[in-house]
């Protein structure tokens, strides 16, 4: 066949005469097959069975001793291609990121301009923003102790008094000197907390219908927040009546973060730095009811009122208390 | 509808005689088969109507039959009547498909559906969400939306661009309304041609088209131009006689959209509109199907290729999330995210423009491509069957030889002479010149004094302007020496005198003998002369002298040309005094014993860019095969001229002539060339026809009806070749729409030719076709070179999605991302490659092979997809990384984080410094990396785009500067990623979020690896030319080692 030949006559240009001859033979062979297509190709399309047996052929040819139209050494060979150019690939990824985490100091992030201004979190948390538990049903409240306890144990007084030490309230506790020295963490006992620490009350006020739940504000490596006054929380009702929430307590204090616990210096070299808290006691809230409440941060440099954010230095979360 | 047009096509082929029944009958079987009987019924309604019987009645009979007057013609009243019956007399324009479908099919066609699923999946999982009460399901809603837009705006934007190049070809079909000289009311009037209808009488005088059919009534000198018809290039004289049974054969029917070249001629319009002969040819057109171009095989195999990959690997995946434990609903997210990174969203519009471009390209230079996908069916064009008259010659009869004084001079035949260079100082020549100026009733149509002499246009037949051009070229002013030797008396050519003759008076005021011209078919005129002119001098015409006139009459007419012999005659004053009374009825005057004085012959010589344009051909691997209604021996003479015939190559019958052996006895095989005649080619079977045009390379088809040419296309198409093919008739129609690509002349070209074509040639050039020729294949590698850096990114986007499920990492690019590279930095660079220039060996190589060289084969894909887009993505992941990294979040603590990562609930989510985040802090992180991606594919996709300029050649071949647009196209990439990440960073939207400008720079390794990795790549394939080095990794990976230990031993032990 002409258009055949032609084809060979092409590609022979290019090719060693070993290559070559291999070509010659891969038309022969190829061929008969490229009739048998113009004859299907008028008769319409293939058949399944056609496909099948071409499947078949394409997946293991006996003759040619191919898998998937390679040999033995060919798959051997172009694996072999394609695991040193994989490897190759892989030595550079690895060395660039080497290189990118050698410019990198352990103890700082280079950039915190994603993190900042702070988030804030609360405690207990167990599945969700909503605290719902009926005062005279215990399992509905169990769960929110139990999660209480198991997070302040790490602020048992006992424990910071041991791992920590006492500082300057009232001022940020800044620590010169190298980098990756240790730095010293300040305590924050649990009993500052008071009603909320869970010594007097080992059930936070649940049980009385009273919940203490504890706001968090979010680590920020070298933050320091409300620039020299504290931050302090407040809480109201986010939408609503506002005298379905009629007192809160916060502990300590007035509800702030001493400054002395800023700044954070990071895991590494700050290991036992405890966030400072504030609790909430919600004494009087009307029961039986949602209420969605909203505390925020109030501070210099804090945001709390941003949309797409509802947690940056503020949360909102349900309060229901049944009887 | 099929069954109908192949009854129709036997109709027309019994009628013109030629064609092999067999096959004819075969296809009608086939169809039979195929269709029932139902259709069998009209088709033999139509074959009752083409039995016409209006050649045989007499004019009275006529006169009754249509209701007409001979001399009235019909009254304005009936006229209109049957207009309205019968409607206008115009052609009917093959349906069209509807713009609607137009227009859905590009809304489902290709990648859409895949999109479309897309986008319902996104609307399923909103749904779903949405029921779930889930906090922010819109975002799959906008997704969908997204995804649908996309559709829509790709599919508007194709339409748009089919529709525009359609819109230049509507121009064509809109003609100046003809006019036709009516009688009606007992009254000539001018009407448009659209008006007549059956039993008008009409008018028609030399020039004319040809109205409708029509019988004949009265005619004198008529004859028409049947070409377009019947591809017989001679005028065929018309009369009101009934000389043939056959309505196509007889003398006195004239049919629609043929010319009459000269005489005039009355008649009975007798078929209008579609019921003419040419409109049911015309109509068979449309029923000959029309092959699928092989670029749009192309891209429907790279849609399979692509849909299947984005398909194998969702599914693989979804199936991997699944048993993974993500939810189900997850899981459809994925799998909307790798389709829409397998999809290259922009590539069939990028495809769409490119091909437009080219196509405007060949539209200056005289290709006007009708369907944008033949611009590049012509660069995979292996045959082109082209046509003789206008084509590859320029159409008009020109002196090419001249004999006197027993010598063969020759002279120049090109396009635009000014000059004759041979000899022109014996005074036989100056006798000959005064024979050709004078006897000459050619005339130039006034007022074209300042057009060159070859362009100026003619008023008589086309030897005598072929005369009448080659005296004024030499003698200059022939109308003023015509007017100084004035004309006495003349008996114009006739056939059976085969002379023309002339009588005039001298310009020499002291000579007062008349003179007398005569010029006509050589051996007539050699017979009425005694004497012949050597060197000036009257020799009587001996045995010796007759035999070197004849010797000189076979060897100009063994090539080819015509050739006419010119004697002449000085009266004797004497016997004819000033006075004298010629009489050309009863030739009172001498028209024997005449002095002969030389022979003239005359070709359509080819157009002078032919012969470089048929090796071109020869050397692109392109087999030019000459189809004419010429004669053989003319079509050969051409065919050598012009290199269809090398000089070297013989035919059969060439071997036996020179062996001296009988042709029976020649080894075909011998002969590279050949000659068929029609008549031979009417009785070949189908096997010896593939024979033919398997065995020689240098096939010349003499004396072929344009119908034969159908026959010959498909040959030529059993032969696996893409088959271009030229025509200009009407009847060349079905030839050129069965053709791979059909070329329609625009000058000589009929409309239905045009209609059928899918391309038109503006200057009828041969030469053009190679030029197109050129631009289809530059388009064909180009396109390549588009899809190869379209498809190279779609893993940088789809690895992302991979490694997103497997390590469980914060998402590293988003699906609308994805959509804005696709649609926004990659679209201009991706044109911008179709305007690269060709790389040196484009015409140089064989034509593609359509099964073999693919648009996209598996070493495309392959190296595109396994080595450069792994690149790619290797060096976005840095990018990635380094982002993260550098905000806090290590690559280790990234690794397993998705869940935590993307629960809403969890705000004081910590990093590997301690540092606490709220989910919408990581989103904005997460938004950073997925700029910092798109930032890091855009930045490699420049040297991408570097990269696939050359196939073979390195870059500093090829010259960076040279091809401007890539240029525009980095900037635009670069310009539009920088309106995204910094105009557009707030819209939190687009998920793009203004970058650190050092972000930019951490792909930049990576794209300079994949530059110097691909020279290293041509580089090795430059040095072992042997190997195909995509796809054949082993032989690149044997060699690059071979280089290595080259290069160290070298440096090592320096020689």
């Amino acid at each position: 066949m002409d258009g055949n030949a032609s084809a060979g006559g092409m590609e022979g240009q290019h090719r060693s005469p070993h290559q070559k001859a291999e070509n010659k033979h891969e038309e022969k062979v190829q061929d008969p097959d490229r009739r048998e297509d113009e004859t299907k190709a008028e008769m319409g399309s293939k058949t399944w069975a056609d496909l099948a047996g071409e499947m078949k052929m394409f997946l293991w040819n006996p003759e040619e001793r191919t898998c998937l139209g390679r040999t033995a050494k060919s798959w051997g060979l172009i694996l072999l291609f394609y695991f040193i150019f994989y490897t190759c690939l892989a030595g550079m990824f690895a060395f660039c990121m080497y290189v990118m985490l050698l410019t990198l100091s352990p103890y700082t992030p280079t950039y915190r301009d994603r993190v900042s201004p702070p988030g804030v979190m609360i405690r207990p948390y167990l599945n969700g923003f909503t605290i719902a538990f009926n005062v005279s049903q215990p399992s509905t409240w169990q769960p929110y102790v139990d999660s209480m306890h198991h997070f302040l144990a790490a602020y048992d007084d006992k424990v910071q008094e041991e791992k920590n030490i006492e500082c300057v309230s009232g001022q940020y506790f800044i620590q010169g000197g190298n980098e990756s020295e240790e730095k010293k963490a300040c305590q924050f006992k649990r009993s500052l907390l008071q009603n909320c620490s869970g010594i007097e009350d080992p059930t936070f006020g649940y049980s009385k219908g009273q919940p203490c739940i504890l706001l968090k504000m979010n680590r920020i490596i070298g933050y320091r927040p409300g620039a020299g006054v504290p931050v302090s929380v407040d809480c109201k009702v986010q939408k609503g009546n506002e005298s379905d929430l009629r007192s809160v307590d916060f502990y300590p204090g007035n509800g702030t973060f001493d400054l002395m616990y800023y700044p954070y210096y990071g895991k590494i070299t700050h290991v036992n730095y405890t966030s400072p808290l504030v609790a909430m006691h919600f004494t009087d809230v009307k029961k039986n009811y949602l209420i969605p409440i909203q505390c925020s941060l109030n501070g210099k440099g804090i945001i709390n009122n941003v949309n797409s954010d509802r947690f940056l230095g503020r949360i909102i979360f349900t309060l229901s208390i049944g009887k | 509808m099929v069954k109908k047009k192949s009854d129709v096509y036997s109709v027309e082929i019994y009628g013109t005689k030629d064609l092999e029944k067999t096959d004819i009958g075969d296809e009608g079987e086939k169809y039979k088969d195929l269709k029932g009987n139902k259709r069998k019924k009209k088709s033999e309604d139509l074959k009752k109507e083409l039995e016409l019987d209006d050649h045989k009645l007499s004019t009275s009979e006529l006169e009754e039959k249509y209701g007409t007057s001979i001399n009235k013609g019909l009254s304005s009243a009936r006229a209109t009547e049957i207009l309205a019956r019968d409607g206008p007399n115009s052609l009917t324009p093959p349906k069209a498909t509807p713009e609607i479908v137009k227009f859905l099919k590009q809304m489902v066609g290709g990648f859409s559906i895949l999109l479309w699923i897309g986008a319902v999946f996104s609307w399923i999982s909103f749904g779903i969400q949405l029921a779930q009460g889930a906090e922010s399901p819109f975002d799959n809603l906008y997704l969908g939306v997204v995804l649908a837009l996309v559709v829509i705006l790709t599919g508007i934007f194709a339409y748009y661009q089919e529709a525009k190049s359609t819109n230049i070809m509507a121009s064509f079909s809109k003609m100046i309304p003809q006019q036709a000289l009516v009688i009606r009311d007992a009254e000539k009037k001018e009407l448009p041609a659209g008006q007549l209808v059956v039993g008008d009488i009409v008018e028609i005088k030399g020039g004319d088209r040809i109205p409708a059919d029509i019988r004949l009534i009265f005619a004198q000198g008529c004859k028409v131009d049947n070409s377009s018809l019947t591809g017989e290039s001679e005028p065929q004289s018309r009369s009101c006689d009934f000389t043939h049974e056959n309505p196509l054969e007889t003398k006195n029917i004239a049919f629609y959209s043929t010319t009459c070249v000269e005489g005039t001629a009355t008649g009975i319009v007798i078929n209008t509109g579609d019921r003419t002969i040419i409109g049911r040819i015309a109509s068979l057109a449309s029923g000959v199907g029309n092959e699928k171009t092989p670029i749009a095989i192309e891209i429907e195999h790279f849609v399979y290729l692509v849909a299947g990959v984005a398909i194998s690997i969702g599914v693989l995946f979804f199936i991997i999330s699944v048993s993974m434990r993500y939810k189900i609903l997850d899981s459809i997210i994925f799998l909307i995210g790798i389709i829409v990174a397998n999809v290259p969203e922009g590539l069939l519009a990028t495809v769409t423009v490119s091909l437009s471009l080219t196509a405007k390209r060949m539209a200056k230079k005289n290709c006007l491509v009708k369907n944008l996908e033949a611009v590049e069916t012509l660069g995979s064009t292996s045959i082109i069957c082209s046509d003789k008259t206008g084509t590859l010659t320029q159409n008009r009869m020109t002196v090419a030889h001249l004999w006197f004084d027993n010598q063969i001079y020759s002279a120049d035949t090109s396009e635009d002479q000014t000059t004759q260079p041979f000899d022109q100082s014996s005074p036989s020549w100056t006798a000959l010149s005064k024979i050709v100026t004078l006897c000459n009733r050619a005339e130039f149509r006034p007022g074209q004094e300042n057009l060159p002499i070859m362009k100026r246009v003619v008023v008589g037949d086309a030897s005598e302007t072929a005369l009448l051009k080659f005296a004024e070229v030499i003698l200059g002013d022939v109308m003023n020496i015509r007017a100084r030797n004035k004309k006495v008396a003349e008996i114009p050519f006739n056939s059976t005198n085969k002379f023309q003759l002339s009588i005039h008076e001298t310009d020499d005021p002291d000579d007062k003998r008349f003179l007398l011209v005569m010029k006509g078919a050589p051996e007539r005129i050699l017979e009425r002369c005694s004497t012949i002119m050597i060197n000036g001098k009257e020799e009587p015409l001996d045995s010796e002298k007759a035999e070197a006139f004849q010797t000189a009459y076979m060897e100009l007419g063994g090539m080819g040309e015509r050739v006419l012999g010119f004697c002449h005659l000085y009266l004797p004053e004497n016997e004819f005094p000033d006075t004298y009374p010629f009489d050309t009825d009863s030739m009172n005057f001498p028209t024997s014993n005449l002095c002969f004085v030389g022979l003239l012959s005359m070709i359509d010589p080819p157009r002078s860019t032919v012969p470089d344009a048929v090796s071109k051909c020869r050397s692109a691997g392109i087999k030019v095969i000459m189809v004419t209604g010429d004669h053989p021996i003319t079509a050969k003479a051409i065919a050598k001229s012009v290199g269809i015939i090398s000089a070297t190559s013989e035919t059969v019958e060439d071997i036996a002539k020179r062996l001296n052996i009988p042709v029976e006895q020649v080894n075909r095989r011998e002969a590279t060339a050949a000659v068929v005649n029609g008549m031979e080619l009417k009785d070949m079977s189908l096997q010896q026809l593939d024979e033919i045009l398997c065995n020689h390379s240098e096939i010349v088809f003499a004396r072929t009806s344009p119908q034969q040419k159908l026959i010959i296309v498909e040959g030529c198409q059993r032969q696996g070749a893409v088959v271009a093919v030229t025509g200009d008739g009407v009847n060349d129609s079905p030839a050129l729409k069965k053709a791979d690509i059909g070329i329609a002349m625009g000058i000589a070209g009929s409309d239905a030719a045009k209609n059928a074509a899918d391309m038109v040639l503006l200057d009828d050039n041969f030469a053009s076709i190679v030029t197109g020729v050129e631009e289809g294949r530059l388009i064909f590698d180009n396109l390549k070179k588009t899809i190869a850096y379209t498809l190279t990114k779609n893993i940088a986007e789809l690895c992302p999605f991979l490694i997103y499920i497997i390590a469980s990492i914060p998402m590293p690019i988003g699906t609308i991302t994805i959509l804005f590279i696709d649609l926004g930095t990659d679209i201009i660079p991706s044109v911008a490659l179709a305007y690269e220039k060709a790389e040196s060996d484009i015409m140089n190589r064989r034509p593609r092979n359509k099964r073999k060289d693919r648009l996209v084969n598996e070493q495309l894909a392959v190296y595109s997809y396994l080595q450069i887009g792994i690149m790619q993505s290797v060096g976005a992941f840095v990018t990635y990384f380094t982002v993260y990294a550098e905000q806090g979040f290590l690559p280790s603590t990234l690794l397993g984080v998705r869940v935590n990562w993307e629960n809403n609930a969890i705000n004081d989510f910590e990093d590997s410094y301690g540092q606490e985040w709220t989910k919408y802090q990581r989103m904005y992180l997460q938004w950073t990396g997925y700029t910092a991606f798109f930032v890091s594919i855009t930045i490699q996709q420049v040297a991408d785009l570097i990269i696939r300029k050359t196939r073979r050649n390195s870059i500093f071949q090829q010259g960076l500067f040279r091809n401007k647009v890539i240029w525009v196209g980095i900037f635009s990439q670069i310009g539009i990623a920088l309106i995204l990440t910094y105009g557009l960073g707030h819209v939190t939207a687009l998920n793009f979020t203004p970058l650190r400008f050092q972000y930019w720079f951490v792909a930049v390794p990576f794209a300079i690896l994949i530059w110097v990795y691909d020279e290293v790549r041509k580089l090795l394939i430059r040095r072992y030319p042997g190997s195909k080095l995509v796809g054949q990794e082993h032989v690149l990976l044997k060699q690059s080692l071979s280089l290595v230990v080259f290069l160290l031993l070298e440096s090592f032990f320096p020689t």
